[in-house]
């Protein structure tokens, strides 16, 4: 019965992304060690920086080595590896059904947090689920495979229902995520990027770092209709009635301006920014993903 | 705008067909379960003013292509710019009605319906086809093809001058059927311009069912009539019957048997000042007419012992038809009244003999010739007026039956008896039957005669003939077509026909004046005034001053040698007298001329059936240009609409998408 509910969990594509783990691309602050950094300093093997000795400070690690050298006293620091708390932000928007039976937005939008899910698990990072509608489901972060299980199970029984709740929803989560952690938003985005961006804004200003997997599909970006039409809003509004043969130029302009208002939203929040198109394999988007995250070492 | 198929104009409703389809396609259009709807919101309100309006456009050119469609198939005509824009046929045939009722004139403007027919055709053809056209006109009174080099000669050639002729509308659509076979002149346009009087048209003439059979058998002839119906406005005419001079001993005057007539609903006395010029001295009488007609007979106007030949004309004031205001006439010491009665039968041939030879007219000489039937060719030809042949009817070809044809060509009248034993030949298109003996039963009564005209009709005080007091007891039945005079009771058919031979005076009594017959010699007096009518008839043809119709042929094959009396031209197709040595012709319209019946359309719409026309019926106020056929320029516009429908519907360029850079650069931060 688990099983089934979590079909949306293929075995072999979490098999070769085990291989590639996954990277907060800030610091983060764990409640137990693990792969990710800290913002505090630790006792990991990875050499941090060089301070100068001030009264309090533990004298065993003070580096005896540099004494000697300088006749001075460097309190030598490391970095603290913590684990990472990733909180799965699902839009579940009656415009999260688009698509056929069995691939719908929401549907590509289960496997990638679902699997994203299992990958952080498996690496001992907790794993948060909140669902933006109009009735929010919250699962606070916490680690171990009972709780992943909660998670998937959950993620597995939400529908796309009602209208979008996006923005209340993110600033929502973003007073009630205590902790840093890895926010990963997967929405279809079909709100204003002024008001996303002040959502982002939230979430940044509460340290978190972002991930967001902007769900598309290609129909959605080229209108590409050959008939008019009644177009019904998924969401519980009106229909449209158009011809996308007087429309579809129009359309594809405000696509051009949202898609470009977005891009600036990228650059001025620093998110981890991707667009996905629901016919690309869900596999390619993570790798995409994990890949992205892997920190450059020079850098660091 | 007038339609050759007006009846498909009520498929026009059909034009708002694209906006039905529109809106059913509006409401049944397929469901689409949208996400993006953010998207389309927006383009919506980029698009609305522009969209909005172009959608509008793109129906009204549906909409307009569609009515376009049955605008061509109801074949519009226009005329002014419009008609510009119609085709060009190779050749305009104008067949114009020049018969004397055509002068009938608007009396605002002056301008009679040939003027204004002639003015309008001429506009309407150097509108509509310039010179891109052949354009040939046959006139009613020549009948023959004139070329015309541009379509102004129509009002200024002496071939469209008013006549005082009638027209024989059949004949002139018989020319026109010669020329479009005789010059295989193409797609031809034949332009009628008439004023649709019965008395031209003879919609019962057979010419006509034959003339349809070869049009319909001929590509490419459209007929346009062009028709003026309207009668003249409180009009007067005047014709005389007859004019004889009589002379007594103290004096001398002209008898007339005139009429005036009129033609308005609800007749108000109207006092006349009715003016006689008789060679050349007028005098001025007032009549008063009080009803349609005012018929005076035996009016005596004298004049002086010493004249014994002249002419003259009695004339109405002028008014909306100048051309039946005058009338000529001519008179002559009267020549002998010569009769010939052909019969074996003395029985029956005494009647008729001391009928004719009685003088009706103690000023005339009555002279009759009795012949047997073998004896017939000595008929002296030349004075004889009327021929009684109580014969067998000679065979079509016989010399006896050509000078019979001759004779009623001249103006003479013939009266046939039925023969003992009549056999089925036929002459003048009329025949006898076999004889009814009603000798045994009670002999029978005439039903019905006609007693308005011709030889039954009423004499001068307007009594009645004693024709109903006549008894058959004998009777021929008369085959054949010809206008029944009088029918005898009890279905036994006509007893007395005229011929519809054109022009002839010839007459077919069914019965014999003898008392085994009937009792026309007993009683006398019927026989006597139908014999003398028959004769007077003849008469008129006889002598130095005759009268005659206006037409091409009036003067015979030289009217070289006739000399108008007065300064008037165009004669012999005007009204007028013209000498020629001591011979006086007085030439007036034909009487038909003055008959108010006009065609009516289903009439006209079944002499041309199965026919491509149409017909305009303009008054003579209508100052508007005629027209032409112009299904072309709607053809035009729907092939102009259905381009700009397909122009606005042609989807605009296709952008490519401008998203997959912008995904990339985001992504890529």
């Amino acid at each position: 019965m688990a099983g089934d509910r979590r079909s949306f969990l293929e075995p072999a594509v979490l098999a070769r992304l085990m291989a590639l783990p996954l990277h907060a691309r800030h610091a983060m602050l764990g409640s137990v060690s693990g792969k990710h950094r800290s913002p505090v300093r630790g006792s990991s093997l990875e050499f941090a920086q060089y301070r100068k000795y001030v009264p309090g400070d533990d004298t065993r690690r003070l580096d005896w080595r540099t004494w000697g050298r300088s006749d001075r006293f460097y309190i030598k620091e490391f970095e603290a590896d913590t684990n990472l708390r990733i909180c799965l932000l699902i839009d579940t928007s009656g415009s999260m059904g688009y698509g056929p039976a069995g691939a719908t937005r929401l549907d590509y939008a289960r496997r990638l947090a679902g699997t994203l899910a299992y990958l952080a698990a498996q690496q001992g990072d907790a794993v948060g689920l909140w669902s933006l509608a109009e009735k929010p489901l919250e699962i606070q972060a916490r680690r171990g495979a009972t709780h992943l299980g909660l998670v998937l199970d959950q993620m597995a029984g939400i529908e796309p229902v009602g209208g979008t709740t996006l923005l209340t929803a993110l600033h929502d989560a973003a007073e009630k995520i205590r902790q840093r952690a890895l926010v990963v938003v997967l929405s279809d985005l079909f709100v204003p990027p002024a008001e996303l961006k002040s959502a982002v804004q939230h979430l940044r200003f509460r340290k978190h770092d972002i991930a967001m997997f902007h769900l598309l599909d290609q129909k959605e970006i080229d209108f590409d209709f050959d008939r008019p039409a009644r177009f019904i809003d998924m969401e519980g509004g009106e229909a449209v009635m158009a011809d996308p043969s007087l429309i579809a130029r129009n359309y594809r302009i405000a696509v051009k301006q949202y898609m470009e208002e977005m891009n600036e939203l990228v650059r001025t929040t620093g998110i981890d920014y991707h667009l996905v198109k629901l016919h690309e394999r869900y596999e390619d988007v993570l790798v995409r993903f994990l890949l992205g995250r892997i920190p450059n070492r020079k850098g660091r | 705008m007038t339609f050759l198929q007006p009846a498909l104009l009520a498929a026009l409703p059909l034009a708002a067909l694209p906006v039905v389809i529109h809106l059913i396609h509006l409401y049944r259009r397929r469901q689409v379960k949208w996400a993006a709807m953010m998207f389309l919101r927006m383009a919506q309100r980029m698009n609305k003013g522009l969209s909005r309006l172009r959608q509008i456009l793109i129906l009204a050119l549906r909409v307009l292509a569609v009515a376009a469609i049955i605008f061509v198939v109801t074949r519009p005509l226009a005329g002014g710019w419009l008609g510009l824009t119609g085709g060009a046929p190779d050749t305009v045939l104008v067949l114009l009605d020049r018969s004397a009722s055509m002068e009938q004139k608007n009396t605002a403007t002056g301008v009679s319906k040939r003027a204004a027919g002639l003015s309008n055709l001429a506009k309407a053809i150097k509108d509509a086809v310039g010179t891109r056209s052949r354009l040939v006109l046959i006139d009613s009174a020549l009948g023959k093809p004139v070329d015309l080099g541009k379509a102004d000669d129509l009002t200024s050639l002496p071939q469209t001058e008013a006549t005082d002729t009638e027209a024989d509308m059949p004949g002139l659509m018989q020319a026109a059927l010669d020329y479009i076979t005789t010059n295989k002149s193409g797609r031809t346009d034949v332009w009628v311009l008439s004023d649709l009087q019965q008395s031209d048209w003879e919609p019962s003439d057979g010419r006509w069912g034959t003339l349809r059979s070869a049009f319909l058998t001929m590509q490419g002839v459209r007929f346009h009539l062009l028709c003026y119906p309207q009668p003249a406005q409180d009009d007067l005419g005047v014709t005389i019957d007859h004019v004889t001079r009589h002379e007594t001993s103290d004096k001398a005057e002209l008898q007339l048997d005139l009429r005036i007539t009129r033609h308005v609903d609800k007749p108000q006395p109207l006092e006349v000042p009715l003016r006689f010029v008789i060679n050349g001295v007028a005098t001025t009488m007032k009549v008063t007419i009080k009803e349609n007609d005012l018929v005076m007979q035996a009016l005596s106007i004298p004049i002086s012992k010493t004249v014994k030949r002249g002419w003259g004309r009695v004339e109405l004031p002028d008014d909306a038809w100048a051309g039946n205001n005058v009338f000529y006439f001519v008179f002559d010491e009267p020549p002998a009244m010569h009769s010939a009665i052909v019969s074996d039968d003395e029985a029956e041939s005494g009647p008729l003999n001391a009928a004719l030879s009685a003088a009706a007219d103690p000023s005339r000489k009555y002279v009759t010739t009795l012949l047997s039937a073998r004896r017939a060719a000595e008929i002296p030809w030349e004075d004889t007026a009327l021929i009684v042949w109580q014969a067998p009817l000679p065979k079509p070809g016989d010399a006896i039956a050509r000078q019979l044809s001759d004779h009623v060509a001249a103006g003479r009248t013939i009266l046939f008896l039925p023969p003992e034993s009549p056999d089925n030949t036929r002459i003048f298109g009329l025949g006898w039957a076999s004889w009814k003996d009603e000798s045994h039963d009670k002999p029978r009564n005439v039903e019905w005669w006609r007693n308005d005209s011709d030889l039954l009709a009423n004499t001068r005080d307007g009594s009645a003939l004693q024709v109903g007091s006549l008894e058959i007891s004998r009777f021929c039945g008369i085959e054949g077509d010809g206008v029944p005079l009088a029918r005898v009771a009890g279905g036994l058919g006509p007893l007395l026909m005229r011929s519809l031979d054109r022009g002839g005076n010839v007459y077919f009594l069914g019965t014999l004046p003898g008392p085994g017959s009937s009792s026309l010699a007993r009683d006398g007096v019927v026989m006597f005034a139908l014999l003398h009518r028959a004769l007077n008839e003849g008469a008129t043809s006889l002598g130095k001053a005759q009268q005659r119709f206006a037409s091409a042929n009036a003067l015979g094959a030289d009217p070289s040698k006739w000399k108008p009396v007065e300064q008037k031209a165009s004669l012999p197709l005007r009204a007028g007298v013209v000498a020629s040595g001591d011979n006086l012709i007085a030439l007036n319209r034909p009487p038909g001329e003055d008959q108010p019946q006009v065609l009516s359309m289903p009439a006209l719409d079944e002499l041309f059936a199965g026919l491509d026309f149409h017909v305009l019926t303009n008054t003579l106020e209508d100052g508007h240009t005629l027209t032409n056929e112009v299904w072309r320029t709607f053809l035009l516009a729907m092939a102009v609409a259905l381009l700009g429908e397909a122009l606005l519907c042609m989807p605009g360029k296709r952008e490519v998408p401008v998203v997959k850079s912008s995904m990339g650069a985001a992504a890529e931060k």
